[in-house]
């Protein structure tokens, strides 16, 4: 299995403004928080990205990413109807190939030479099959992310195979079924918001899509729950952290987590400590 | 070293491991017995597995309680106050270490016996509890709530569609959740207590039926009876709202939302805690409740949570408290996204995590119940069987079964609509009207099914087969094969493992319905823990409705007839009812529909009118205006301004005036106010208490001598017979029963007459103590050929009860002479002092409870602290019926009421060669007119001869001692220090032979005397100076709503018979009798030991019933 193709949806209505947020990535050099997830993609050798957008937002995005905007697909989703059915408005453009998939409002950090998303696309690769990154997560934070059941693979730490995916459980039906033997209790297995995806997603979602009324809102979940049952699907502890920039302080988090691995570390932190120092002045 | 006990239990033959305990006991003698309890000793102590440990523990509490004491020598031992003080504290293990230690110092006697007999049941019981807890944590889906002890750290959010408030209204929605009760369509033989579903899940199956509920002549239909909403409101807080119970909070502190006995929301406070809304990780981490709310529904949002079961009464034995439970907890969950439906039905496995929530719930709120309870959450009829436990469960290789059972709802292929409604068309349902604590009878259970004793694990393989029976009855769609089933059920292994399963009321209930429907009763069926409140009979079904009518009208003049006799807690109910088709099922309601049911408006809107309507929030405002419409608008709330208008100006009580009014019961009992005034001002002023009963602590307090007491254990020699049955012959003897008491530790302060009391079946049917007293008397008067008089004393609360019940009862065909010597001395209860509560509670040795149940009764204490603060301490208390205000002065009085009503007069008047009196308690059944003890105290030419037994380590009120030098009885609150009852050998049994000459002497009188009322009353005021007054607490039931009970702690003065031996000038003798004779039923816990160690065939051995 060969990923040339990414998705990266930046449909959510309250999200609108973020990929065009502007940060210094580890080269010290001013990007768009798009900018950055497109090369977070085109980094695990992807040729070809789309971008799943509101009606009416594709100008400012092109503008977001740059150089490389001219050598975007944009796709817009006509009505909200949800996290999987902007998946889904891309089905044209993957016509039929596994993909990349990143959502727009995640920065991703490596903790390794390899980035997040390359180390997705390099066990996808080697598996054969549809891998989604995951992170063990707090039962707090279980409202916040599709959550993931399975059992270890054997003699390969890091991954898992998936049998059952949540969209935000409670910490009843987690503790029930999705608990993974080796984590802490009270912690869980949750999407970091990189996934390699397989064609049949998109079967399945079109299923979905069927069955649901307009006003449905359809979670891409729901389909990778399906999917653990249809296929092989595994799920990949990634070495990195994720970013939401679209918490409070997420922005701020997410560009000093930047800044701290890359060339301008020490600036930064000569400035934090000024700024510091500041405060501690003002305050006496 | 070999052990046949160890083998039994661990035998993996079921032949052996099912061998009755008595078998191996009979055959062996006290040292092979001392050997064997060494030996499961060891085992216990060193045994891994649960069941096996706990089964040795109950066979060590069966061998000391009834196995080893009849076959020890009679030697004397102690209590060792230490291993006391460890049982109290729960530290069993400590206790027994103890207790052991005495026995290996001084060989095993009957006292270090019992007090391990009781060591090994506690600690037997709060292992299996301990596992039952730890099974309830670790059930997956529980256990997260218990981690989380940060608002911060909250995963649950509420479902966004409960935040949209409606454009018209502007109300946010109402989620109402309608639950069914449970009714148990078999009667499982308890078979679904926790402890035996996890040991014996082969044998823990129920046949439960989901019910609606309407009570007859009340509501128009059945309906599912519980309601509970749930809804967002604009204020940070809490609200909990009991529409029955009349009680609502607006809970802003954590901490509050753990105090469970605060008020009376404590179901609905486990409910939110069991529902994780606020996870029981959160106790104690003094966080915010405001922040808590905000993270799950949003900053400055609050939520508010009602509860109805539609005025069900309590005690209905259709687990209405736990389906409630199911119901608030189903309702939270949904609400935070843990069912997956907002509405309608739940999934199977929702409701299965409802019900392991609920049984959380229950131990949060300290209580229990069977794991079948909240079988109205699933829908119609269904199968639940205990489940072997596997490997995923946490319960795996700790006990054989699992915490929770499976329930398979039996389809209309296996039970079809028409048996169903067949069903429906022959069973009436009742309530009794008797509200009973089953908790004793199911420690019973597990007890006997835990030492196998034979007849008792015969009953329950017959159980076993009658619910297959029913089973097969019920596809056949045979109902009048089912009644005969659950009637065969109820008579033959029900009663055979628990006897008290039923009572008299039940059977006169029973014998009445059979007498007047003949062949078309077709059967009784018990509900639940006990009979006497939720019953069932069934019926030919063209008979139902005349049923129904008869069951209301019969209960009704039964329990009038009773009323005195039994603790009934409410009137008698019939109830209508259908089978529920769909279990607990929830709706979202919006707009015009989100209105709550009318009691709630009746409670709350007249505290809303009272605010300033400037200061209304906007979501009340618009909350009464819609209720202002529907009022106008729907039929269900015509009358509503009326009811509201009575609630904003309550109409005074008709008992406060007329013939029944306390002040007319004081005036008639001889109240004295000036008295009452004095011991009022003297406890205010901590004069008197419960800390100033007690001698100083100089007193010198000694055990006595074995030459200071007669001991008759062993038989007396033949010439105090002789001269016993002398005076016997010549009518020197009358008996006097002491009957003036309420018996508060027999109903827990219900206010019935225990000498009425039908508390057992002996010759063949139930008898109440009166009668066994004188089916004594009627031995002895046979045995000596002379009529024996009896006299029982009575007082304001017992006379009339009393009188009218023997005269219904026709004496009992008594045939000698028959007295009723009433009271005259009343005193009015008075609210505790602080100070009091505080040492009873505080000072003075406590058995501490489970450490759920603890924290409940703290808070209840707290509670009732701050009751007694805010209605004034040491003030009157007249907050309940006239008659629970009262009390009785204490039994010291009852002798010399004897000489101020005349009735020792007029006695001598009749038969002047009466010389004695035998006075005796209520509850001492073993006390006769033994020829040879009176003919000890005749001989012994003593004023009084009181007769002591040896000490139990239940035997606790004081005992015979030196008291500085000289030898009495002491009371049990004048003792200064607790250890000193524990150095004391004897127990004061309060059985009293009486020298009429020689006691009217020490009150400076003669007979002659007697007819000079002025100098009766003066003699007898002068001795009573000389009388110690204890203030005593005594607890009070205080009955309300539908069943309700709330028990409050009151205070009372009493001077006591026993003080007479410290009386100057009155010649007191001492004699030890056996236990059997001596030995008090004051509980009705004691009941079944009482059964089955020998006493109750002693008793009817003493007995001539005809």
């Amino acid at each position: 299995m060969r990923i040339r193709k990414a998705v990266i949806t930046a449909a959510g209505p309250s999200q609108r403004g973020l990929p065009q947020q502007n940060l210094v990535d580890r080269d010290g050099v001013q990007k768009t928080a798009l900018r950055i997830v497109i090369e977070e993609a085109t980094s695990a050798g992807v040729e070809e990205v789309c971008i799943v957008h509101c009606p009416g937002d594709r100008e400012a995005y092109a503008k977001a990413a740059g150089d490389v905007g001219a050598r975007l697909t944009f796709v817009p989703q006509e009505s909200p109807r949800g996290y999987g059915h902007a998946v889904y408005c891309a089905r044209e453009f993957v016509a039929g190939d596994p993909f990349l998939h990143l959502v727009s409002d995640h920065l991703h950090i490596s903790q390794t030479s390899l980035r997040c998303a390359q180390q997705v696309v390099q066990v996808a690769e080697r598996e054969n099959c549809a891998v989604s990154a995951v992170q063990a997560t707090r039962e707090s934070m279980l409202p916040y992310y599709g959550t993931v059941g399975g059992t270890r693979v054997s003699k390969q730490p890091d991954l898992y195979t998936i049998e059952r995916v949540v969209e935000k459980p409670t910490p009843t039906e987690a503790e029930q079924s999705l608990i993974v033997p080796g984590l802490r209790a009270g912690r869980y297995l949750c999407f970091f918001g990189i996934h390699v995806l397989t064609p049949a997603v998109m079967d399945l979602l079109a299923e979905l899509i069927e069955k649901s009324t307009p006003s449905d809102r359809l979670q891409l979940s729901d389909a990778l729950n399906r999917l653990a049952g249809k296929e092989r699907y595994l799920a990949l502890e990634v070495r990195g952290q994720r970013y939401n920039i679209g918490v409070k302080y997420g922005l701020l988090m997410a560009q000093l987590a930047l800044g701290f691995e890359g060339q301008d570390r020490d600036e930064i932190l000569t400035l934090l400590v000024e700024l510091l120092a500041t405060r501690q002045q003002v305050r006496s | 070293m070999t052990s046949k006990l160890v083998d039994l239990i661990t035998s993996k033959d079921p032949q052996i491991r099912d061998l009755p305990l008595e078998r191996i006991c009979n055959q062996n003698s006290a040292e092979e017995l001392l050997r064997e309890c060494h030996a499961l000793e060891e085992f216990r102590r060193h045994n891994d597995n649960l069941y096996e440990r706990v089964r040795a523990l109950f066979f060590l509490h069966a061998i000391h309680r009834y196995h080893l004491p009849p076959k020890l020598p009679s030697t004397l031992t102690r209590v060792p106050f230490a291993g006391y003080q460890h049982l109290l504290a729960r530290r069993y293990e400590e206790a027994i270490d103890a207790f052991l230690g005495v026995l290996r110092s001084q060989g095993a006697g009957d006292a270090i016996c019992s007090a391990l007999a009781v060591a090994y049941h506690d600690l037997a019981f709060q292992t299996l509890a301990n596992q039952v807890r730890r099974s309830v944590r670790t059930v997956r889906g529980n256990q997260w709530m218990f981690r989380i002890g940060h608002p911060a750290d909250g995963p649950l959010r509420i479902r966004p569609e409960l935040l949209e408030r409606h454009p018209q209204t502007g109300l946010y929605p109402l989620l109402a959740e309608k639950t069914p009760v449970r009714m148990d369509l078999s009667h499982s033989a308890w078979s679904d207590i926790f402890f035996l579903g996890m040991d014996y899940p082969e044998g823990a199956r129920v046949l439960n039926v989901s019910i609606d509920l309407a009570v007859r002549g009340r509501d128009k239909a059945p309906r599912p009876p519980i309601e509970t909403y749930l809804r967002v409101i604009d204020e940070p807080v809490l609200r909990l709202v009991s529409v029955d119970l009349g009680a609502r909070a607006d809970i802003t502190d954590l901490r509050e939302v753990f105090d469970f006995a605060k008020d009376y929301l404590g179901l609905l406070k486990a409910a939110v805690i069991a529902a994780g809304l606020v996870p029981p990780g959160m106790e104690g981490s003094e966080q915010n409740l405001s922040d808590l709310l905000a993270c799950v529904v949003g900053p400055g949002l609050g939520l508010e949570i009602v509860s109805s079961v539609n005025n069900i009464p309590k005690g209905s034995r259709l687990a209405v408290s736990t389906n409630l439970l199911g119901s608030l907890i189903a309702l939270c969950m949904r609400a935070t996204g843990q069912a997956r439906a907002l509405a309608g039905p739940l999934s199977e496995s929702e409701r299965r995590i409802v019900a392991a929530r609920a049984i959380l719930g229950e131990w949060l709120g300290g209580s229990g119940g069977g794991w079948q309870d909240s079988g109205g959450i699933w829908p119609g009829m269904k199968l639940i069987t205990g489940c072997l436990a596997q490997k995923e469960d946490p319960e795996y290789g700790i006990s054989r079964g699992r915490l929770m059972p499976e329930h398979h709802i039996l389809s209309t292929s296996e039970v079809s609509l028409e048996t169903r409604a067949r069903l429906q068309d022959s069973l009436v349902l009742v309530h009794g009207g008797m509200a009973q604590n089953v908790g004793p009878i199911l420690e019973m259970v597990t007890e006997k099914y835990l030492l196998r004793s034979e007849p008792e694990w015969k009953a329950r393989r017959q159980a076993i087969a009658i619910l297959d029976e029913i089973l097969a009855l019920l596809r056949q769609g045979d109902v009048r094969g089912i009644g005969a089933a659950t009637t065969r059920n109820f008579r033959e292994p029900l009663q055979t493992i628990i006897p008290w399963a039923s009572n008299y009321y039940t059977e006169t209930l029973i014998e009445r319905v059979r007498s007047r429907f003949g062949d078309d009763f077709w059967g009784f069926w018990m509900l639940g823990g006990m009979s006497g409140g939720g019953m069932g009979f069934i019926f030919a079904p063209e008979r139902k409705a005349a049923a129904q009518d008869f069951l209301q009208e019969l209960m009704y003049t039964t329990r009038r007839e009773l009323q005195h006799a039994l603790p009934f807690a409410m009137d008698p109910v019939v109830y209508d009812f259908s089978i529920n088709a769909h279990g607990t099922v929830a709706e979202l309601l919006c707009g015009e529909a989100a209105m709550l049911p009318p009691g709630y408006y009746t409670m709350m809107v007249p505290q809303w009118l009272r605010t300033d309507p400037r200061e209304m929030r906007p979501l009340r405002r618009a909350e009464l205006d819609l209720f202002g419409t529907a009022s106008r608008t729907r039929p269900e709330l015509s009358g509503m301004v009326q009811t509201m208008f009575d609630q904003l100006f309550p109409r005074s009580r008709p008992e406060d005036e007329g013939a029944g009014s306390l002040a007319a019961l004081l005036e008639k009992n001889g109240f004295d106010p000036q008295q009452h005034e004095r011991i009022r001002a003297d406890l205010r002023s901590g004069r008197i208490g419960l800390a100033q009963n007690r001698l100083p602590p100089s007193t010198i307090i000694e055990d006595v001598s074995p030459d200071e007491v007669t001991d008759a254990t062993a038989g007396l020699p033949d010439h105090y017979r002789a001269s016993g049955m002398k005076a016997l012959a010549n009518g020197e003897v009358a008996v006097l029963t002491l009957a003036a008491g309420a018996g508060s530790r027999w109903t827990q302060g219900a206010g019935v007459c225990k000498a009425l009391h039908p508390f057992c079946r002996l010759g063949g049917r139930h008898r109440t103590f009166l009668e066994v007293h004188l089916a004594k008397s009627r031995r002895i008067s046979r045995l000596c050929r002379q009529p024996l008089p009896h006299i029982i004393t009575t007082s304001y609360l017992t006379h009339a009860p009393t009188e009218s019940f023997l005269a219904a009862q026709a004496n009992y065909g008594y045939e000698g002479p028959l007295l009723l010597s009433p009271g005259r001395a009343v005193g009015l209860r008075l609210v505790p002092m602080v100070r009091d509560l505080r040492f009873a509670w505080e000072e003075m040795p406590q058995q501490v409870l489970d450490e759920q149940q603890q924290k409940v009764r703290e808070s209840l204490h707290a509670a009732l602290i701050a009751w007694a603060r805010n209605c004034g301490e040491g003030s009157d208390y007249t907050d309940n019926v006239p008659s629970q205000c009262l009390h009785p002065v204490g039994h010291w009085y009852e002798v010399p009421n004897l000489l101020r009503n005349g009735v020792l007069a007029g006695l001598l008047r009749k038969y002047p060669g009466l010389k004695y009196l035998m006075l005796h308690n209520i509850d001492t059944l073993g006390a006769d007119v033994d020829p040879a003890l009176l003919g000890l105290h005749i001989e012994s030419g003593g004023c009084l001869t009181f007769e002591v037994i040896s000490r139990r380590i239940d035997d606790r009120g004081g005992g015979l001692a030196r008291v500085n030098g000289r030898v009495r009885l002491l009371e049990g609150l004048a003792i200064p220090r607790e250890e000193d009852e524990f150095a004391l050998s004897y127990y004061n049994s309060m059985t009293t032979w009486i020298d009429i000459d020689k006691l009217l002497k020490v009150l400076g009188l003669g007979r002659m005397d007697l007819a000079d009322a002025g100098k009766v009353t003066a003699a007898i005021r002068d001795v009573a100076a000389k009388i110690p007054t204890y203030i005593t607490l005594k607890d009070v039931k205080k009955r309300w709503g539908h069943g309700q009970e709330d028990i409050f702690p009151v205070a009372q003065f009493e001077k006591l018979w026993s003080d007479m031996t410290g009386l100057p000038g009155c010649d007191c003798r001492f004699v030890v009798v056996p236990r059997l004779r001596g030995q008090q039923l004051k509980d009705p816990a004691q009941l079944d030991g009482w059964l089955r160690d020998g006493s109750a065939a002693h008793v009817e051995s003493l007995c001539a019933w005809d």
